[in-house]
């Protein structure tokens, strides 16, 4: 065997990255004859691809709000609603909700309003750290989705169809963008760690669907290691596992030429040795203990109400310094009194779920602008659904599904700032003006990382598959910085 | 060209364009979108330009270079030149070259560029697919309705009979598969590579057959076996092993989305899925005939509707994914949904067609009507998935029922045993201790003639005494009064025992939602025979428990004071009793009446559920005294003679039960009575016969329709007319009623099932001939590492052409001809020199044929996930060779991962990362991804660590006391890699096990462990090791 070209082809692996070390057999092509050995070589399923379009942003971080927060209590100010409160709303369909039998009537907002920010926007007082950074943030409060129903919701917003088995966003931005993180997974979620559950549907959120299984979700357990086998057993100390993996390079490499999958073998030595790099890595990216005691703070990693999503949002930013593609947090565990799914008791849910959220995500967004990645990272506030602006009748009143508004906002990543986009009617109902569907979203959140949504498509079952479907498709351009 | 397995990733880059291949350029998932804006745009405006700009010199009066756009048929068709508009793809349309005069000859012809605006919007249009609402020209033919299956269609290789070629003459070799691709190899100059050592032989042929490496043992018999036939010999061999069924049910079960829950939001577990499983690793290792294989799996129950086994082979229809939680709007789409699921399910696997296609419009490459999809999917009109108990194996059964009778027997004579050695021991109570008992302080349990209640709860009398109020609605104030004969023995107190009960809320034992109730009071009267009627005075009350010692004190039962009473509340669940004592002892007269009255209207619904009731006698009346059944105490006092009479009968078995080892043997033997083999289990079926498995929510109803439709654009909403049941015309050659089946008077089944696999395997009339291509490719596939035509589940105009069609022909044919067994197959495949060559590199042959269509090279595979692990529990000595049953939750376990648990929210870790396919839809290709989660697994996983500690235990087990450590390094190497070590590695082992053990040996270890401890990483190493994780 050359040994010259031997090292040139690893160091052409290396410098391709390929997250988690997916180094795949990039040399499959080499051997059908496609392409030469050494395109071969650095062809790997998340190899970082160029972005066909000019990209606005490179990394997404996604605060999933599951379970359905209520846009009426959080970011879209309804005045009409506050006066309204006890009254029956005209044409309100009772089945809108899960509840049909326990549908009330309009109930205004519990919390306090206020504007903020230069934009004057307004933000009920579930939300006094957020509030402060409302000129970074683009709301489209005009959201809609074809679900009430916890799972299919959830997938919708996932996958872009309420059906299982599609791949999720994260998945179809990696296959596209492939990673540029070099030991670490390309899309990472993270879920509920106060056990208080997964989102309904479970791993299917985080799934590559009928994508090779290489572009599916890391999720990071909220127990023990976050990542399976990542730790070497406490007999194979660094030194031990070092020299295994050197016997087993010189083994394999054993007659390497004179195979005719030799391509495909060398990419097999090789991901032994982005494994071996990875245990190192990505224990570091998870660690928050190396972090200034004043940035910990910032987030609110001291204090018990939100430490956990503290340390998760942290560890968001840490990841996407690194190169991560798209990360996922669920606040909120399944559903009901679980998550934002407010049926009972709004004020004590809203405002419980609000304070864990509200000084992370604001310390997040203040964290990646002092070190210049907000630029390049769009941070997400969506869940699956919205709330009825109707009560949904109980002890402690709640409030029911809603598909037909709901509020998202993103900031960064090439979006503008204090900026909003759509309406919902004047109680909240339905979205009214610039009405924007999921799949329009998903189009959106492409554009921004400079996929054309319309050509990022997968063959499956005879047909190219997309993100967005077939339905007609609207890129949300005026939220565009 | 063909496509190798692996080369699916491909489609992973998007970039990556298939040069070169005959597959039309692909169609957006929104085609249909498109083109309605195209078809829009055509009317307004492309129409006119067309008309104005082209079709003067182009189909109008003319037809220059026999181009004509004069209909989009003609359009699409092109010119002399060929095609020059690829509908979607503007890019790859030569005309707007031409029109843009990029490329000769510019168009229009002598004439000046049209205006970019004109040129943008036809090229807008050709993005949109190019569709036309009419002709340009009145008369010329329109586009073609695909509605229609014409001749033509018939001409698509897959549809047409099987060629059956002669096999052609190819020099020396002899065996058919050779002198197929021997000759077609020779027209490009190549020929098959040389045969592969023994030791590669058997590692491959044991790999390939049963998933799992050969044993050193194994391996020296083969490599050491003089005979001609000894290759034949271990083919025949491995195919006889269980094992074999393991390996290949597998491969089946990527085809059959194979999964054990129902998907979506609940992922409800299916425990009869496995008897599916279970169905073909038995079918393969039974050599179930390729006809029979077919025909169960579609119509099992209406093929051999006595057969458990043909019945679990129905599973195949129902494995897919089911929602669970929809709403009653939903209901007939969520049907429609199932029905394409078993029908798109079924197509793919037998007939390697994407019918799906068809469901919203007539199939856009393949000759398939939409009108063709429903009459198939008509087929399944009422077939539903259900649960259903049966006895799988009802040989095994039998022999498990002879096995526990022969314990059971044993128990019952060993009982028996004990009564008759003991009944001296009775009949001395009886003579000696029945004086003693004549008025023992017990309680005797009282059965009432009578038991009424005051708000209509139903008392029923059980067999211990008590009685057990019904389900239903509870009454939320309640009182029982019961009346019978008094016992004409002195009485001193009443106990009322409150008993649990399955029937009662969350047991009992009080009937109110959390299992409490409330005494309100407790009264006892005396009823003479004249009529007069008088209370009995109590005058104490105790309980084992009183929910406190005031208002719910049992106490409180006495007074009936309003709102208090007895109650248990904290220690609901179980069983609880009071004892009431009288003011003074009662005799009761002759033909007296003792009357019980519990009431209950304290709190709402907490009335006991299964009271029962005992006098006391002889003493103090205490929790704590015996209890005698009913009627023994007469028994007692009667002192009738001891003889065999009913009384006598009553009296012993009552003895008895006061004896502890009796009581033992006879807890025994209600256990194992209990414990008697049925053989039933819960197995999931597809049928029209049994009630189906039902929705969670949405009133819990399977709405099945009589009829199915067509429907207009996949939408329930949009009904054209019922479909009849029907095949795909492209596929028929014969009217339909050739394969209808009526099925017998009494029959639950439609039949039409049964005429459906009756097409699918009619080879000259139906769909046999393609239904045989897809099967042996399937064979030949995991056999050569990728099939013949490269897509397996789709022989359609999308999928790949195959690179030997005669030969893949000829296969099929040999499938039909003979009597259909898969076994006879491999065996066939198997002895071609073609799958014996030698994995060798040749860099002429992988530039002549780098995709190797010829099959004159061979190439190592990787290992699947299961086989890569199965052969770490294998050669750890590890695996727990156990076969069929219910599948294993925790990966883990040291079973065969066929048998891991496929639950569809939470597959396996480690299936997944070695690329086992999500089990929604029919997968026929894996891909291959080497990726750094796989390299973990080897290196950290407990399974690895594990597999490598016991390898290296085993291996030192098997040396000598004195072996030297290249004595173990060889053994490591006969077990795991099934070969010798070279000198080289052994020099590379032995480097590592020294400076290993000198690592190790930092701590306070023996250099016995730190050496056996090196050797065990030395053992891990050689299972990371490319050549144990590839398929030679």
């Amino acid at each position: 065997m050359n040994t010259f070209d031997f090292l040139s082809r690893r160091e052409a692996l290396q410098r391709a990255g390929g997250g988690l070390g997916w180094l795949a057999c990039a040399a499959l092509l080499e051997r059908t004859g496609f392409v030469s050995a050494s395109a071969a070589a650095l062809r790997n399923p998340l190899s970082p691809k160029a972005p066909p379009l000019p990209a606005r942003a490179k990394s997404v971080i996604w605060i999933f709000a599951n379970g359905g927060p209520s846009q009426v209590d959080t970011w879209d100010y309804k005045p009409e609603l506050q006066k309204r409160d006890g009254m029956s709303l005209d044409g309100f369909d009772p089945k809108t909700g899960f509840f049909p039998g326990s549908a009330g009537p309009l109930m205004k907002s519990p919390f306090e309003w206020a504007r903020h920010g230069q934009s004057g926007t307004w933000v009920s007082d579930l939300f006094p750290h957020l509030a402060k950074h409302v000129d970074k943030m683009s709301f489209i409060h005009s959201c809609w989705t074809g679900s009430n129903n916890h799972s299919p919701a959830l997938f919708m917003m996932n996958t872009g169809s309420t059906r299982m088995g599609s791949p999720c966003v994260g998945s179809w931005v990696s296959y596209g963008l492939g990673s540029e993180a070099e030991s670490l997974p390309s899309f990472v979620v993270m879920s509920d760690p106060l056990k208080r559950g997964l989102p309904k549907g479970n791993a299917l959120n985080w799934g590559a669907g009928y994508l090779p299984s290489v572009y599916q979700g890391t999720w990071l357990k909220p127990d023990g290691e976050p990542i399976e086998n990542l730790k070497p057993a406490a007999s194979a100390s660094d030194d031990l596992q070092r020299a295994q993996l050197d016997l087993l390079a010189g083994l394999n490499r054993r007659g390497l030429s004179a195979t005719p999958i030799e391509g495909e073998l060398s990419a097999r030595i090789e991901s032994f040795e982005l494994a071996y790099r990875m245990q190192t890595a990505a224990p570091e990216a998870f660690d928050i203990s190396s972090e200034p005691e004043h940035i910990r703070r910032l987030y609110g990693a001291d204090l018990p109400h939100c430490k956990h999503f503290a340390t998760q949002c942290l560890t968001a930013r840490r990841m996407v310094e690194r190169g991560v593609r798209f990360v996922q947090i669920y606040s909120g565990g399944m559903e009901n009194q679980q998550s934002w799914d407010c049926h009972g008791d709004l004020v004590g849910n809203h405002r419980g779920f609000a304070m864990e959220a509200d000084q992370p995500v604001a310390a997040l967004l203040a964290d990646l602008e002092q070190r210049g990645l907000l630029k390049d990272t769009l941070v997400i506030w969506a869940g699956e659904f919205g709330r009825t602006p109707t009560s949904q009748k109980g002890a402690k009143p709640g409030r029911d599904h809603n598909p037909h508004a709901f509020t998202v906002w993103m900031a960064g990543g090439g979006v503008k700032g204090g900026f909003h986009y759509g309406e919902s009617d004047e109680v909240g109902y339905k979205a009214a003006v610039n009405k924007v569907h999921v799949r329009d979203f998903h189009a959106t959140l492409l554009t921004l990382l400079g996929i054309d949504h319309e050509k990022l498509t997968y063959r499956f079952q005879g047909l190219d598959q997309r993100l967005t479907g077939v339905e007609p498709t609207r890129v949300v351009r005026e939220i565009f910085a | 060209m063909t496509l190798p397995r692996t080369l699916s990733l491909l489609f992973a880059a998007p970039a990556l364009q298939l040069q070169g291949v005959a597959a039309p350029a692909p169609v957006p998932a929104d085609h249909a979108a498109l083109m309605a804006k195209g078809l829009e745009s055509f009317e307004r405006e492309v129409a006119g330009l067309l008309r104005e700009h082209c079709l003067g010199c182009h189909g109008g009066d003319k037809t220059k270079a026999d181009f004509d756009l004069a209909s989009r048929e003609l359009l699409l068709k092109g010119g002399a030149d060929g095609p020059s508009v690829v509908p979607f793809h503007p890019g790859q349309s030569r005309l707007l070259k031409m029109l843009r005069h990029q490329e000769e000859p510019f168009m229009p012809e002598n004439k000046p560029r049209l205006p970019e605006e004109v040129i943008g919007r036809i090229e807008a249009w050709i993005q949109q697919g190019a569709p036309y609402s009419k002709p340009l020209v009145e008369g010329k033919k329109a586009g073609r309705d695909r509605s229609l299956v014409t001749e033509e269609d018939r001409q698509w290789w897959a549809f047409q009979p099987l060629s059956r070629q002669v096999v052609p003459d190819a020099g020396a070799r002899t065996h058919p598969v050779d002198r197929f691709l021997a000759a077609k190899a020779a027209e490009k100059g190549l020929s098959l590579a040389p045969k592969a050592d023994r030791r590669t032989l058997i590692r491959r042929a044991t790999f390939d057959l049963t998933g799992l490496p050969p044993t050193p043992e194994e391996v020296e018999r083969f490599v050491q076996d003089p005979a001609p036939d000894a290759w034949p010999r271990l083919v025949d061999n491995l195919l006889a092993r269980p094992a074999y069924g393991e390996r290949w049910a597998r491969h089946w079960m990527d085809v059959a989305r194979y999964g054990e829950s129902s998907g979506f939001e609940q992922d409800y577990d299916r425990t009869g899925s496995y008897h599916y499983r279970d169905f073909l690793i038995h079918a393969f290792n039974s050599d179930l005939p390729y006809p029979q294989f077919v025909q169960w799996q579609i119509a099992g129950d209406e093929f051999a509707p006595g057969n458990p086994k043909a019945l679990a082979a129905t599973a195949f229809l129902s494995l897919g994914v089911f929602p669970t939680q929809i709403t009653i709007n939903e209901l007939e789409r969520v049907r429609y949904e199932d029905m394409d699921d078993m029908l798109s399910t079924a197509a793919a696997a037998f007939l390697g067609l994407t019918v799906g296609c068809a469901r919203c419009h007539d199939h856009k490459y393949d000759p398939i009507p939409t009108r063709d999809y429903y009459r198939m999917l008509s087929n399944f009109t009422g077939t539903v998935r259900s649960e259903i108990e049966l006895d799988v194996d009802p040989e095994k059964t039998r022999e498990l029922k002879v096995g526990w009778k022969n314990g059971h027997d044993k128990l019952v004579a060993e009982q028996q045993q004990w009564e008759q050695a003991n009944r001296p021991l009775f009949e001395v109570f009886l003579r000696q201790e029945l004086p003693n008992l004549a008025e023992p302080a017990a309680w005797t349990v009282w059965i009432p003639k009578e038991a009424k209640t005051s708000a209509g709860t139903k008392l029923t009398p059980q067999a211990d005494g008590s009685f057990l109020a019904a389900k239903g609605s509870v009454p939320d104030q309640e009182q029982f009064d019961f009346v019978s004969e008094a016992p004409q023995r002195p009485l001193a107190g009443l106990r009322l025992e409150a008993m649990v009960d399955p029937s009662l809320p969350q047991t009992g034992p009080g009937r109110a939602g959390n299992g409490n109730f409330q005494l309100s009071r407790v009264r006892v009267e005396l009823e003479e025979s004249g009529g007069s009627r008088r209370e009995v005075a109590l005058s104490k009350a105790a309980a084992d428990f009183e929910q406190n010692n005031q208002a719910l004190s049992v106490a409180a039962a006495l007074s009936g004071k309003k709102g208090e009473g007895w109650a248990i509340g904290g220690k609901e669940k179980q069983p609880h009793a009071a004892v009431f004592s009288f003011a003074e002892a009662l005799t009761p007269p002759a033909g007296s009446r003792l009357r019980v009255t519990l009431e209950f209207h304290g709190n709402a619904k907490h009335s006991i559920g299964r009271p029962r009731l005992s006098w006391g006698s002889g003493g103090e009346p205490a929790l704590a005294n015996p209890t005698f059944a009913a009627g023994i105490v007469e028994l007692l006092r009667g002192r009738r003679s001891p003889e065999q009479t009913e009384d006598f009968q009553k009296l012993e078995r009552w003895w008895l039960e006061q004896q502890a080892p009796w009581r033992g043997l006879e807890a025994r033997r209600l256990a194992s009575e209990k414990a008697e083999p049925s053989g039933l289990s819960k197995v999931l079926v597809a049928s029209e016969s049994f009630p189906p498995v039902k929705y969670h929510t949405a009133g819990g109803s399977v709405e099945t329709y009589k009829e199915t439709f067509v429907l207009k654009r996949g939408n329930v909403a949009l009904k054209e007319d019922p479909a009849a049941p029907g095949f795909l015309q492209v596929l028929s050659r014969a009217p339909e009623q050739r394969w209808a089946w009526s099925p017998p008077a009494g029959a639950t089944y439609f039949g039409k099932r049964r005429a459906l696999a009756n097409w699918i395997l009619d080879e000259s009339g139906g769909a046999g001939a393609l239904a045989a291509r897809v099967f042996v490719n399937r064979l030949w596939q995991h056999h050569f590492g990728q099939g013949i035509a490269a897509a397996p589940n789709d022989f359609g105009k999308t999928g790949a052409l195959p690179s030997q069609p005669d030969l893949l022909d000829w296969l099929a044919g040999k499938l039909l001809a003979g009597n259909g067994s898969i076994k006879a197959m491999h065996r066939l495949l198997m002895t071609s020199d073609a799958y014996q060559q030698a994995a060798i590199k040749d860099d002429a042959k992988e530039k002549a044929d780098p995709a190797n269509a010829l099959f004159v090279r061979r190439l190592p595979v990787r290992l699947e996930g299961e086989a890569i692990r199965d052969s770490l529990l294998a050669v750890s000595g590890l695996m727990d060779p156990q076969m069929y049953g219910p599948g294993v939750a925790d990966d883990r376990s040291p079973r065969r991962s066929i048998y891991l648990k496929v639950k569809r929210s939470k597959l396996a870790a480690t299936m997944v990362s070695f690329d086992q396919p999500e089990p929604l839809a029919s997968q026929g290709l894996r891909p291959t991804t080497t990726v750094a989660p796989q390299a973990l697994i080897l290196m950290n996983s407990p399974l690895a660590r594990s597999a490598a500690e016991a390898l290296a235990a085993r291996v030192i087990r098997g040396a000598a006391a004195d072996a030297t450590p290249e004595r173990l390094i060889e053994g490591a190497y006969a077990i795991a890699l099934g070969r010798a070590p070279e000198p080289e590695e052994i020099e590379l082992a032995q480097g590592f096990l020294g400076a290993q053990a000198a690592r190790l040996g930092a701590g306070s270890k023996t250099p016995a462990q730190t050496a056996t401890e090196a050797f065990a990483h030395f053992c891990q190493v050689l299972l990371q090791t490319n050549e144990f994780a590839y398929l030679p």
